[in-house]
């Protein structure tokens, strides 16, 4: 594979699920997984799992994720691939979504009252629920395989229902438990 | 008082400035204080229509909302505009701290606290089908449809986009609004 094949491979994989980030884009992360670990090999499980902290703790959207498993993929061509790989990853899986969001900017005022948009919101959102309870679990079993890391997940998620506090804190105290040793992989 | 419609420069700053303000998280609420109460850009009613469009269409729903408002005031390059000052900052420290990782990810000392950090976000992970239960709570053909999409994608394996593209239909059809059409004819 040159660094070229790698750039092409990113981009038709995530132009192609552009349009199918339902529910704010959280719903593709098991493809992400899927695509990125089992068919393509760019990189492994527990990579994956951190790229996805990663993600999570940086500022900015966590969807971002996407630019990270392109410099990952292109980084084995060295660091200008890298960079090139992780931006074509997000311009390819933002691109169809933006276009369509820019034609639905535009047209709403005609579009909000047609039964097709009501069909569409309502119909759409309990696929939108089954689908992220399916991520949660994917995500768990990629990033979880020792008890106290699972004690650590259930807790951290029970906390993100039932309190506002930001979920920074809960990742710098879970990584300080790491560092001491406390979660192992 | 509204503010004159604001110019793909504009956008672009602004939404340099939401993006930067929302460091610690919460990029909606510093959207909409900076676009509706200092900008003035648009009243809250149309930053909240704006908001149901972002999250009904595919795609991320911030950097949605963000093409919203551009698109709103100067079409394509409009969007491209506030998406470039959304995504500039937050996706060049990405890109760095992708290549520490990818530097450093082997030291065992970066790995386990990162072990530790992913254990926190699984946790993240896991709430998100949860957050959004309550709206579905009561209408047991969601939840059943919710749990049909779950077992295909868990226990029987099928992938995402056959998934969408086979289930999304049936339920647009069990939904489609026909009370109201009764409605209209009596």
């Amino acid at each position: 594979m040159t660094g070229f094949d790698t750039l092409w491979q990113v981009i038709k994989t995530f132009l192609g699920l552009s349009l199918f980030s339902l529910g704010g884009g959280n719903t593709l992360l098991q493809e992400y997984q899927h695509l990125s670990v089992d068919t393509y090999h760019w990189i492994t499980n527990n990579q994956f799992a951190d790229l996805y902290a990663l993600a999570e703790a940086a500022p900015g959207p966590s969807s971002m994720i996407v630019g990270l498993l392109g410099l990952e993929a292109g980084l084995r061509h060295g660091v200008l691939w890298g960079v090139l790989t992780g931006l074509a990853a997000e311009i390819a899986i933002l691109l169809p979504s933006t276009l369509l969001m820019v034609a639905a900017a535009l047209s709403w005022g005609r579009f909000k009252d047609s039964p097709f948009r009501i069909a569409f919101e309502r119909g759409l959102g309990p696929i939108t629920l089954g689908i992220l309870f399916s991520v949660g679990l994917t995500v768990l079993r990629t990033a979880d395989h020792h008890w106290l890391a699972y004690v650590v997940s259930f807790l951290v998620c029970g906390l993100m229902l039932f309190t506002r506090i930001s979920p920074l804190y809960f990742m710098a105290i879970a990584g300080l438990l790491g560092g001491f040793g406390l979660i192992q992989r | 008082m509204p503010a004159p419609s604001p110019s793909p420069k504009a956008l672009f700053f602004g939404m340099l400035q939401v993006a930067l303000s929302a460091f610690g998280g919460g990029l909606s609420a510093w959207s909409q204080r900076i676009v509706v109460e200092q900008r003035r850009w648009m009243s809250n009613e149309a930053f909240l229509t704006g908001l149901t469009v972002a999250r009904l269409f595919p795609g991320p729903n911030q950097i949605n909302m963000a093409v919203y408002i551009g698109a709103l005031f100067n079409g394509f390059i409009g969007a491209m505009a506030a998406i470039a000052g959304m995504l500039l900052v937050p996706f060049s420290i990405l890109m760095l701290l992708g290549l520490v990782y990818f530097r450093s990810h082997a030291l065992p000392a970066v790995d386990h606290v990162l072990t530790g950090v992913v254990a926190a976000a699984a946790g993240m992970a896991l709430s998100m089908g949860f957050k959004i239960l309550h709206e579905y709570w009561r209408d047991p053909l969601a939840i059943l449809i919710a749990i049909l999409t779950f077992l295909a994608l868990q226990v029987a394996n099928f992938k995402l986009i056959p998934v969408v593209l086979v289930g999304g239909p049936i339920a647009m059809a069990l939904y489609w609004p026909r009370a109201r059409k009764s409605q209209a004819e009596n």
